[in-house]
């Protein structure tokens, strides 16, 4: 029990890590609170059953590297396309935040409901079901597993590390170590700055939400080798834990983001465990338990000053 | 034959139903509360309202029947056939309920909220609606994924169905009427202007002395009441209820209305309201009739309801009906 707690402690961390840290750091560029999130999981995750589907029935073979690349091509390319069509025309009007939040609440039923309906025609044409589809195992994977002597482990177990660290990896060159990656940077601290010193901030946000999205798009593969039904809800089902864990890091610290990652891991699956083992409560809890953990970080450490907040706290009587 | 005056009745009611809802949110958004959990409290409501139907009237009558077996949903009916006090009773204690559980539940959710910018609230408030549902969906007594089956009609002992119909749409458009009232009266009062400034500059208006943590609890309170009881009338009237009736796209429904009539505009939410809800309506009806096609209709309504708040924000801020003797915007 304790080491099944552990594995699914680890391997959520590592999906949440592989969300948050992208999502946290699209707000601070495009300061738009984006619930598109969740449809990049679920377009990252059905790029890879497509493309498994396909590759399968076409060349019996399918590749982790591949589906990588693809996902992140399409999500990425559908966050910039969303940028374009949606966030940059309303940025261009100088509206509130608010209404660019709606905005992506609209962008994310139209996205979720299109995908529906990409899956049911895909179905249809290849005379499968791809709205619940099974787990996939990626052959160069199991080559990968086999040659490093570690025969009959769980692909996840390799999928989650590999795919974090790489996204992990990717965002740290790109931002350290590259000119365009400063320029991200500068634009997320201060955007009127960046542009008056030269640097093309349109382009850069559109490469920002490129980036983030397509990084987001991994953990819709991730989650491909350990679900056992991936359905078009995936990433609606990830999306209070997502943004719980964004409060949680203020929208601002990546440290904090990562630490809250840690945290709604370790609630969601040590605690659950212990509460349905000593006080007989249902597994059922677990969203509550991170509601509740939604609802704490809101009254202890309220993000101030982001999303259309004021900017300090206002208590009765107390000045501090 | 198709029944044109059934529908008719039926249409209003659905408008009626959703007309409490649009209202409410309009007061809202043009406080500055981002409600993306209206379907928190409207379930709340309907399940307070379904709650007190299914077991009150039981209980009275002092049956052992479960609620969720044919035993319980034929007694139910049998009952409210033959009671008409009993069914107006339960029925006026349910939307008493379901108004101050719904309140209290808003009243209660604004202390953690109140701190953090609308982004959060709106998030946090979608969330709420999504747990509630998932609570509904994993609670024995709640009916789980069935839900409450045989909500009695409060007018189930008139001879006549119709009648009973008509009845119950003079009550709907009876609060219809109250929450039009209300939430004309705030906003255009004093408060109103004041809840209009919290909106646009939340620090300006603290700092011009107004108490806006306050404020917006009070104002989140009185419309989650009338929530709750839009979900009471909801229940009462479709006499059966199930979490799948309560997902975010409902409030996303209610957002579409108000966006596409004009934000903080009453008489534009009303418009919106009208236009979506009968569309709406008519494709609940026209659907089942088109049969098994390679893409669900109910696929293209969701993303047409999408498009409509997509579109409107981006060509038309204002809506179709924008508010007078002031700027819109939200």
């Amino acid at each position: 029990m304790i080491t099944q707690d552990l594995i699914s402690f680890f391997l959520f961390s590592l999906l949440y890590l592989t969300v948050t840290i992208p999502l946290v750091l699209a707000y601070r560029v495009t300061k738009v609170i984006n619930f598109t999130v969740a449809n990049y999981i679920t377009y990252g995750a059905y790029t890879a059953v497509l493309l498994d589907y396909y590759m399968r029935s076409s060349f019996g073979h399918n590749s982790l590297l591949l589906t990588v690349l693809s996902s992140f091509a399409v999500t990425g390319l559908i966050a910039v396309l969303s940028n374009l069509a949606v966030f940059k025309p309303l940025a261009e009007m100088r509206v509130k935040g608010d209404v660019l939040m709606i905005a992506s609440m609209g962008l994310w039923i139209v996205l979720k409901y299109v995908l529906y309906i990409v899956s049911d025609i895909a179905s249809s044409a290849w005379r499968t079901n791809l709205v619940s589809y099974s787990q996939i195992h990626y052959d160069d994977i199991s080559l990968l597993t086999v040659r490093a002597g570690l025969v009959g482990v769980q692909q996840s177990l390799v999928v989650f590390p590999l795919l974090a660290v790489a996204s992990m990896f990717i965002l740290y060159l790109v931002l350290s170590e590259t000119r365009v990656g400063r320029a991200v940077l500068a634009v997320a601290d201060n955007s009127v700055l960046a542009s008056l010193s030269g640097i093309a901030v349109g382009r850069v946000v559109n490469l920002t939400w490129f980036l983030t999205a397509g990084l987001t798009s991994l953990a819709g593969v991730m989650w491909t080798t350990y679900s056992g039904a991936i359905t078009p809800e995936v990433g609606d089902s990830l999306i209070l834990q997502v943004f719980t864990i964004a409060f949680i890091g203020g929208l601002s610290s990546l440290t904090r983001t990562a630490a809250g990652a840690l945290l709604i891991s370790g609630v969601e699956n040590f605690g659950t465990d212990l509460l349905s083992t000593y006080l007989g409560l249902p597994t059922s809890i677990k969203p509550m338990l991170t509601f509740t953990v939604l609802l704490a970080t809101l009254i202890v450490s309220p993000p101030l000053g982001v999303a259309g907040g004021v900017p300090y706290r206002f208590t009765r009587g107390a000045r501090r | 034959m198709i029944d044109v005056l059934g529908f008719l009745i039926t249409l209003t009611t659905y408008i009626g139903i959703y007309l409490v809802l649009s209202l409410t949110l309009t007061l809202e958004v043009s406080s500055g509360i981002t409600n993306f959990g209206k379907v928190a409290f409207y379930g709340l409501g309907a399940y307070t309202g379904a709650l007190i139907g299914t077991y009150l009237p039981l209980a009275i009558t002092g049956s052992r029947a479960s609620p969720f077996d044919v035993n319980g949903i034929q007694l139910l009916y049998t009952i409210s056939k033959s009671n008409p006090v009993l069914d107006l009773s339960v029925f006026l204690l349910s939307l008493a309920a379901g108004f101050a559980v719904s309140a209290l539940f808003g009243l209660l959710l604004t202390y953690p909220i109140h701190r953090v910018g609308s982004a959060l609230v709106g998030f946090t408030l979608l969330s709420t609606g999504e747990v509630l549902r998932l609570f509904y969906l994993n609670t024995e007594p709640l009916g789980e994924s069935k839900g409450f089956m045989g909500i009695p009609n409060p007018f189930a002992w008139l001879p006549q169905a119709r009648g009973a119909e008509a009845l119950y749409l003079i009550i709907v458009w009876c609060f219809v009427g109250l929450t039009y009232f209300i939430v004309s009266r705030i906003m255009n009062s004093p408060l109103g202007r004041i809840l209009k400034g919290m909106r646009d500059d939340e620090l300006v208006a603290l700092y011009a002395g107004w108490p806006t943590p306050l404020i917006k609890s009070k104002v989140l309170a009185l419309t989650s009441g009338f929530t709750g009881v839009a979900g009471v009338l909801w229940a009462y009237y479709f006499t059966s209820i199930n979490p799948n009736m309560f997902t975010p796209s409902l409030t996303f429904n209610i957002w579409a209305m108000v966006i596409l009539g004009g934000i903080d505009s009453i008489v534009g939410g009303v418009l919106g309201t009208v236009l979506l809800a009968s569309v709406d309506y008519a494709a609940r009806f026209v659907i089942p009739f088109i049969g098994t096609t390679l893409v669900t209709p109910d696929y293209l309504r969701w993303i047409i309801v999408g498009l409509v708040m997509l579109v409107v924000l981006l060509k038309k801020p204002e809506g179709l009906a924008p508010r007078r003797g002031g700027v819109s915007k939200l």
